[in-house]
């Protein structure tokens, strides 16, 4: 057995304290806030909510981060429900059955479901992911620069592919992340490349600064810019668990979610909202009556939300095991683990296996907390929908600015985010995807660094590439995933174009 | 969008240029010949091919995705660049003046920005935000936030 079951209860026992309970419940809290308002995403919500973790003891910053990511997943669905804009990405899928269930008057067991589903969705990933994940990581260790640089081009080859509308923009904003992160000292010989004479840029860009800037900041920008007016949810919601009829009804689909949420979300670059749709393909395919599907059915507000969910426990097994994030949201978190002192990655169940356990069992702790608080706080999450962008967005941009400089007391950082929250801003505006960015400053140095090993090792041949299985077999799935993605794009975007809910709501942003 | 993409690859042409005119300053590597510019050049050029192919897709017609020309006539540009200004006005204040005298107007100028009209609510919304952020990141986070001219009482 590869599960170290004295550890994991051992964990438990670190966890169900007073102190990280409570950090627990307001990282759930916190989380499912920011997931739940338009506009913010659950990469957004984690980032902001980063620094909050500064200076805590590393059991209370870690179960914190396992809060914060669980209540953002779920967040998202309680906006797609109510006034048809998912409050993250991953929720995009839960409007096409949601909010037609609103619609006729089944808010309350559409909420309730999505919220049941989330639970199911993530102590199924969270099974699979601590039996996964050090099965991975001992796999990993075969590892060497070769295959980890071609772990880095797989996924970023994956989070280019599915990003935006143009795969041209998406590797050219892909090229440009990687620049950035090659801005700081050159990890080998030490020589300052970019730093334009400021002593702040000599380890590079700071992550979160730059993080909130690309994500936070520029989605306040973009909101100044369009002026959206806050929907109004007129629905009742008296209803906190599914009925019984209700979970008999979904069970094939919160089963099928779960299990096609961890497998997406373990694939790097691959997040929710991609798991949320393919879940949903196959709930409608595989019914007796897909003709009913977008009518308002339950069993597909159970498929998207267990798949959207299931996915960070798929997601944190690359990311614990070999240290590359499976999504977005786990690339922030890459960033907090490393501040924290952690270097996620196979040596992580060698040297910090008690802390590996610690986030295994505050992520199972958290589904529990995110039912209960789901249930206890469903109409005040609802309201809080409703706050006035002219209140929320300066408010976000204060926890912006004053995240950025809590990190180091500088006013640089701050002018950093700002200057990227421009820049985030106008990429968007002309249809450049962020992610990949994201996820370039994450795996840019990891795939310098692994590819001047691979060429030193090599006498500088770059046969090397090719010459280790493993790597080849990444290379070929990268440039294939890209390749397939520049021929299918269209046909893509006109089957999911086609899936969504008919325009007839003026209420719609 | 043909003219958004054909600037939008001629920066990318510019950004790539500018990386490989500055690597041929730094040092080679004394043992081996991958050097510090030995990464940073390759992107440089995967940045200035597909740069060109966006410029070459924009000329020939094969562009998808529409989006809004961009105008500073636009009132929703004029905000933007009102409260990039405000931004970096806060940014610069926010030591010398403090974060508490800093934030409150600028918590105040954004709202009337967005369109706020309800003088009820910049009574107490500034305060609130203001005072609920300091005492989060100064009692509960112990993170210091600067303090400037309330220095003395706080």
């Amino acid at each position: 057995m590869n599960v170290n079951f004295d550890l994991l209860v051992h964990s438990y026992a670190n966890i169900f304290t007073l102190k990280v309970m409570f950090v627990v419940v307001v990282g759930v809290s916190a989380g499912i806030v920011i997931g739940a308002l338009p506009g913010l995403t659950a990469t957004m919500g984690v980032a902001l909510l980063i620094p909050l973790t500064f200076g805590r003891p590393i059991v209370e910053s870690l179960s914190m981060l396992m809060g914060i990511y669980t209540g953002a997943m779920y967040g998202g669905a309680i906006s797609a429900i109510l006034i048809r804009t998912p409050g993250t990405p991953a929720a995009a899928a839960t409007i096409l059955e949601g909010y037609p269930m609103c619609k006729k008057g089944l808010a309350g067991s559409a909420m309730s479901m999505s919220l049941f589903s989330s639970f199911i969705g993530g102590i199924i990933g969270c099974a699979i992911m601590i039996f996964m994940s050090p099965l991975v990581s001992r796999f990993a260790l075969q590892f060497g620069p070769v295959e980890y640089f071609a772990l880095a081009v797989f996924g970023l080859s994956v989070i280019i592919s599915i990003s935006g509308r143009s795969i041209v923009k998406g590797v050219m904003v892909g090229f440009f992340g990687l620049l950035l992160s090659s801005m700081g000292l050159d990890p080998i010989s030490g020589f300052p490349r970019f730093t334009f004479g400021f002593s702040e840029l000599m380890e590079g860009p700071n992550f979160i600064p730059t993080l909130i800037g690309l994500f936070a900041v520029s989605e306040v920008i973009a909101n100044i810019e369009k002026m959206l007016k806050t929907q109004k949810v007129k629905a009742k919601l008296n209803q906190y668990l599914p009925s019984w009829s209700e979970i008999k009804r979904s069970t094939s689909a919160l089963i099928k979610g779960s299990l096609i949420g961890t497998f997406v979300g373990a694939i790097p670059g691959a997040g929710g909202d991609i798991a949320a749709f393919i879940a949903y393909a196959d709930t409608k395919r595989s019914s007796k009556t897909p003709e009913l599907f977008g009518t308002g059915l339950v069993e597909g507000v159970a498929a998207t939300e267990s798949a959207n969910n299931s996915c960070q426990g798929g997601a944190m097994i690359p990311l614990l095991s070999l240290g590359v994030p499976g999504d977005a949201v786990t690339a922030v978190l890459l960033g907090a683990f490393v501040i924290q002192g952690l270097q996620p990655g196979p040596l992580l169940y060698k040297e910090h296996i008690d802390l590996v356990y610690v986030i295994f069992s505050s992520m199972v702790v958290a589904q529990f907390v995110m039912q209960f608080v789901g249930m206890a706080g469903m109409r005040f999450f609802a309201k809080v929908i409703m706050i006035e962008n002219s209140i929320l967005m300066p408010m976000i941009l204060v926890l912006s600015i004053i995240g950025s400089y809590a990190m180091r007391g500088s006013v640089f950082d701050v002018g950093l985010t700002i200057l990227f929250g421009i820049a985030g801003f106008l990429l968007q505006r002309y249809d450049f995807p962020l992610s990949p960015i994201l996820l370039a400053l994450i795996l840019g140095p990891m795939a310098e660094s692994n590819l001047r090993r691979a060429l030193v090792i090599s006498s500088g041949h770059g046969s090397i590439l090719v010459t280790r299985p493993i790597a080849v077999v990444l290379l070929v799935l990268a440039f294939t995933f890209l390749v397939l993605s520049f021929l299918t794009h269209k046909k893509i975007e006109r089957r999911l174009a086609g899936m969504a809910v008919p325009d007839d709501d003026a209420a719609l942003p | 969008m043909k003219h958004v993409d054909v600037i939008s690859g001629v920066i990318g042409v510019l950004i790539g240029a500018y990386v490989l005119i500055t690597c041929q300053s730094f040092p080679p590597d004394v043992v081996m010949k991958i050097g510090p510019a030995f990464f940073p050049e390759i992107l440089a050029w995967g940045l200035v091919v597909f740069s060109a192919l966006l410029i070459l897709q924009a000329l020939l017609g094969k562009v998808s995705g529409t989006f809004e020309r961009l105008s500073l006539r636009q009132k929703g540009m004029q905000r933007v660049l009102l409260s990039v200004g405000v931004m970096i006005a806060y940014c610069a204040i926010l030591k010398p003046v403090g974060f508490i005298l800093a934030t409150i107007p600028f918590i105040i100028i954004f709202m009337f920005l967005l369109g706020n009209r309800n003088k009820f609510q910049y009574l107490w919304v500034p305060m609130a935000i203001t005072i609920g952020v300091y005492l989060v990141f100064e009692k509960v986070l112990v993170l210091s936030l600067p303090n400037g001219l309330l220095d003395f009482i706080l």
